[in-house]
């Protein structure tokens, strides 16, 4: 009996110190990093830039403390790179500027430098699926026209961590958060699709957007901010062949089934106004068919919204009224849509929509034969679109209320 | 009241004798100022043996005394002396008298606040009782309150004690067991329980396990516990007590039994399982609605008390990657330039809590105040202020003492706040998975444990669905239709099903 116990204790024992997990770290002995950027250097190698706050510099801590400083005077993180063979390596050199241990496991945001993304990403994304340390909840931008660690020395006013502002501008746009990365993965491997990632670009103003890169570049310090610019087009070998625009990569996103909320705006033919409905439970269903020899692809774009503005004169608690609003936004989303679907298919050939995992679950037998060139057969689609919005609400007044009874059309 | 003396001195018979009585009694009483002898010259002569402090001494004046010496000899003093029958026969108005026949009989009844009565003539010796000491009042008892229930307490005297039971359950079934106990301290102990519904096995279990005890002295409760418990190296207790009289009577209710023991107010109550420690009195007396409701914020409390700290050492210096980013960043914020560890600091803090609660109960009242002063300023914000601990640990350390003291019996409690230290130490050295090495241990630990054969974690583990109804929730009383499963005898119905209360019950029609 003893015995028994006595070996059950050093069995119990010996647990403690078989276990792997010494290793512990302080708070404050790591360096937390929030957003993270990936840059071509000279030479292939590739250039890291981390962006670490700074604990002491956050104010509303309670850290009265010695070591704190007071919290609240200058910026509450800074931004840290190195060159490096690969990503490891440029980490194990960007750690000789810190001194504290690099901590990873709460990177938001990877940001992926526009010169970079063209360059190709397949050959240096291995460690962000192998090291456990890392997280999947990561979200994905390509800095368009600038480098990412340009990106990540951009203050932003509303976020103390400019990595997050990022995040929060990115989730405003109806996108489903915390799945860039997964995303991106499960993109990779399949056999026909395309991936997108979202595109961010330095600047508030919308009038840079023009200008050229290399003065968007030199203003990067001083400029403050930045937005999200529509999306970026990466080819089956991960590299960056174009960009869609805001509007295109929402009906490019609604089509993926990837958007959650839309507002969309349009003029109301034969009348002098335009109206705006907020769309929420967007829907998109995807129908392959192979007819003569083509393949013929039908997308239904659903969803159903409230009228938030009503610029016409219309009166909106007349039911045939509310249809012809339907009609027109109708006929401008199908438009919209089947714009972006011909611009991908004619300029790019990637199939960025995802038609080729839907043709593989929906009609294995079609997709075999499809699948070998794929490619092809995506650019020689034909692709038709019909959608149907459904007007749920309209507000709290029928025809605007600044209007004369005798302007409004019943 | 009979008492099995364990001490046997003098085997010796009384004697006819008086004189070799007295001479006898005087050498056992040798040196002891509190004995009083008091002779009364009569025919025959008449001794009587008390303790002083212990009798009601007016009443023996009035009621022993005075009857003897004047209305005694009714036909004068010439008379035939009175035998000690006739004595004992004028003495009806005391309410417990017995005769016995050997001298240490008598000191055992002298000792235990009785009159021994010595007649001339006679060898046996009368034990009246005639208790008048002082005692405690009935109050409300200090470590058990309640906002609603019955307010009193028991007391140390043993028999105002099972007055209150008797008060409770008028039942000729509810029977008082009496046993003495502690070769010098003799002190009475009472095995309350009612017939029928107590199960025999554990009953029997209780006399066994009391009548092995061989102690110099019962002092407290505590005494008797540590010789009756199932298994003495838990940090759980495996017998509840308490100050309250309708908790006792709850349990005998549910087939429990009571151990109550003199100069106490604490009363012994088994088995125990781990979910009593968990209830409180209240519990039965407020809606059930909100009982369930304030049984959910204890049991989640109680958790806090045991886990908490050692939570916060393992995410925050194991698995960082857990916290939501803006608690990291506020974390780090506010342990920046804290000198020590966040185990070291954790440890320091809980253990300056410990002391705080410590010199909180041994402090003289009119110096209480001075400790939270102390406590809340010098630990709460100076500490923080200094930059010696991080102000997170500071509120886990608070929170975790408020938590550890919503578990409603003290000792229970105890055992929780034990329990802290050794998993945070398995957190500080493993993280989460020490976390889990320590629960799991102490899962195994009370599914091992038992009470008196009743296994602690019962009705949970092992299940007994009805049981249920008054663990996670407290069902209303009418649906409590049976007893305990485990430890309840024959008697099982508690309550007739179909008593759910509605305006139509009864065809009244409301």
């Amino acid at each position: 009996m003893i015995g028994k116990r006595a070996a059950s204790v050093g069995l119990l024992l010996s647990l403690l110190v078989t276990s792997g997990c010494w290793d512990s770290s302080e708070v404050n002995d790591i360096a937390i990093e929030l957003a993270w950027g990936i840059d071509a250097a000279d030479n292939n190698r590739i250039r890291i830039s981390a962006q670490t706050i700074v604990p002491s510099k956050f104010s509303g801590g309670s850290n009265m403390g010695t070591g704190g400083g007071g919290g609240g005077k200058g910026k509450p993180y800074f931004v840290v790179s190195s060159d490096g063979l690969n990503t490891l390596d440029a980490v194990q050199r960007m750690q000789t500027k810190l001194s504290r241990r690099m901590f990873r496991g709460h990177r938001r945001v990877i940001v992926i430098g526009e010169s970079m993304a063209r360059r190709g990403i397949k050959e240096i994304f291995d460690t962000y699926s192998r090291d456990p340390n890392l997280k999947l909840r990561t979200d994905m931008f390509i800095v368009k026209g600038s480098t990412a660690n340009d990106l990540l020395n951009v203050s932003y006013p509303l976020e103390n961590i400019p990595g997050l502002g990022v995040l929060g501008e990115y989730g405003q746009m109806g996108t489903p958060q915390e799945v860039g990365l997964l995303n991106f993965l499960l993109a990779a491997t399949s056999d026909g699709a395309s991936m997108c990632l979202p595109t961010i670009v330095i600047g508030m103003n919308n009038a840079s957007q023009g200008a050229q890169e290399s003065e968007v570049r030199s203003n990067a310090d001083k400029e403050e901010g930045f937005r999200i610019a529509g999306s970026g087009i990466l080819d089956k070998e991960l590299k960056l062949v174009g960009f869609l625009n805001l509007e295109e990569s929402r009906a490019m996103r609604w089509v993926t089934g990837n958007l959650k909320k839309l507002t969309v705006s349009e003029q109301v033919p034969g009348e002098d106004g335009n109206v705006s409905i907020d769309l929420q439970r967007t829907r998109s269903r995807i129908q392959p068919a192979m007819q003569g020899g083509r393949l013929k692809i039908h997308i239904t774009l659903t969803g159903r919204g409230a009228i938030r503005e009503n610029n016409t004169r219309l009166d909106l608690t007349r039911t045939a009224n509310i249809k012809e609003l339907q009609k027109a936004l109708n006929r401008h989303v199908e438009e919209t849509t089947l714009r972006t679907i011909m611009k991908v298919q004619q300029e790019y050939g990637t199939d960025i929509f995802g038609f080729s995992d839907v043709i593989r679950r929906k009609d294995l037998s079609l997709w075999r034969s499809v699948k070998d060139d794929w490619e092809e057969e995506f650019r020689a689609a034909e692709v038709t679109v019909s959608a149907n919005l459904t007007v749920r609400r309209i507000g709290v007044t029928g025809p605007a209320l600044q209007l004369n009874p005798k302007e409004i059309k019943k | 009241m009979r008492i099995k003396s364990v001490q046997q001195p003098h085997q010796a018979e009384l004697s006819t004798e008086l004189s070799a009585n007295e001479k006898a009694l005087r050498e056992a009483f040798q040196a002891c100022s509190d004995i009083v002898f008091r002779p009364i010259c009569f025919n025959p002569k008449i001794l009587l043996i008390y303790v002083d402090g212990l009798i009601d001494a007016p009443t023996l004046e009035k009621v022993v005394i005075k009857p003897i010496q004047y209305e005694g000899g009714s036909g004068g003093t010439n008379e035939e002396p009175l035998s000690g029958e006739a004595v004992r026969n004028r003495l009806v108005a005391l309410s417990q008298i017995q005769t016995v026949s050997e001298i240490d009989k008598v000191i055992d009844g002298v000792l235990k606040a009785n009159i021994g009565l010595l007649v001339d003539g006679d060898n046996r010796a009368l034990i009246a009782d005639l208790k008048g000491f002082e005692f405690r009042s009935i109050e409300e008892p200090a470590a058990e309150i309640s906002v609603r229930g019955p307010r009193d307490g028991f007391t140390e005297t043993l028999r105002i004690n099972t007055s209150l039971i008797r008060r409770r359950i008028r039942n000729p079934k509810l029977k008082m067991e009496p046993i003495g106990i502690g070769q010098f301290s003799q002190t009475d102990i009472v095995i309350s329980y009612i017939e029928g519904i107590v199960s025999n096995t554990i009953l029997e279990e209780v006399r066994s396990r009391i009548g092995r005890i061989r102690i110099d002295g019962v002092l407290e409760s505590g005494y008797i516990e540590e010789f009756i418990e199932d298994s003495t190296w838990s940090p759980f207790p495996q017998i509840q007590n308490t100050e309250r009289p309708d908790i006792v009577c709850a349990a005998l209710l549910e087939g429990k039994v009571a151990i109550l023991i003199d100069n106490t107010p604490f009363v012994l109550i088994v088995p125990m399982t781990f979910w009593t420690g968990l209830q409180a009195v209240e519990d039965y007396y407020e809606r059930s609605i909100y009982t369930t409701f304030v049984r959910f914020v204890r049991y989640s409390l109680f958790n806090i008390a045991l886990l908490l700290p050692s939570l916060y050492v393992a995410l925050s210096t194991f698995h960082q990657q857990l916290i939501p980013t803006n608690l990291l960043i506020s974390i780090a914020n506010s342990r920046e330039g804290v000198p020590f560890p966040t185990f070291v600091e954790t440890l320091l803090m809980e253990f300056m809590f410990e002391g705080l609660r410590e010199a909180g109960i041994r402090m003289p009242k009119a110096v209480g105040s001075a400790v939270s002063i102390v406590g809340a300023l010098v630990i709460g914000q100076s500490a923080v202020q200094a930059g010696i601990v991080s102000a997170p640990v500071v509120i886990i350390v608070a929170t975790t003492g408020i938590a550890s003291f919503a578990i409603p019996r003290y000792n229970f409690g105890t055992a929780y706040r034990l329990l802290r230290f050794p998993v945070l130490v398995l957190a500080g050295l493993l993280g989460l998975y020490g976390i889990v090495i320590g629960v799991f241990l102490l899962i195994i630990h009370l599914i091992n444990l038992s009470s008196f054969g009743v296994p602690y974690m019962s009705p949970v583990v092992p299940q007994v669905p009805n049981g249920l109804k008054d663990v996670f929730i407290r069902a209303p009383r009418w649906t409590m239709n049976r007893r305990p499963a485990l430890f309840s005898g024959r008697n099982k119905t508690r309550i007739p099903k179909g008593q759910q209360p509605s305006p139509k019950r009864g065809g009244a029609g409301g």
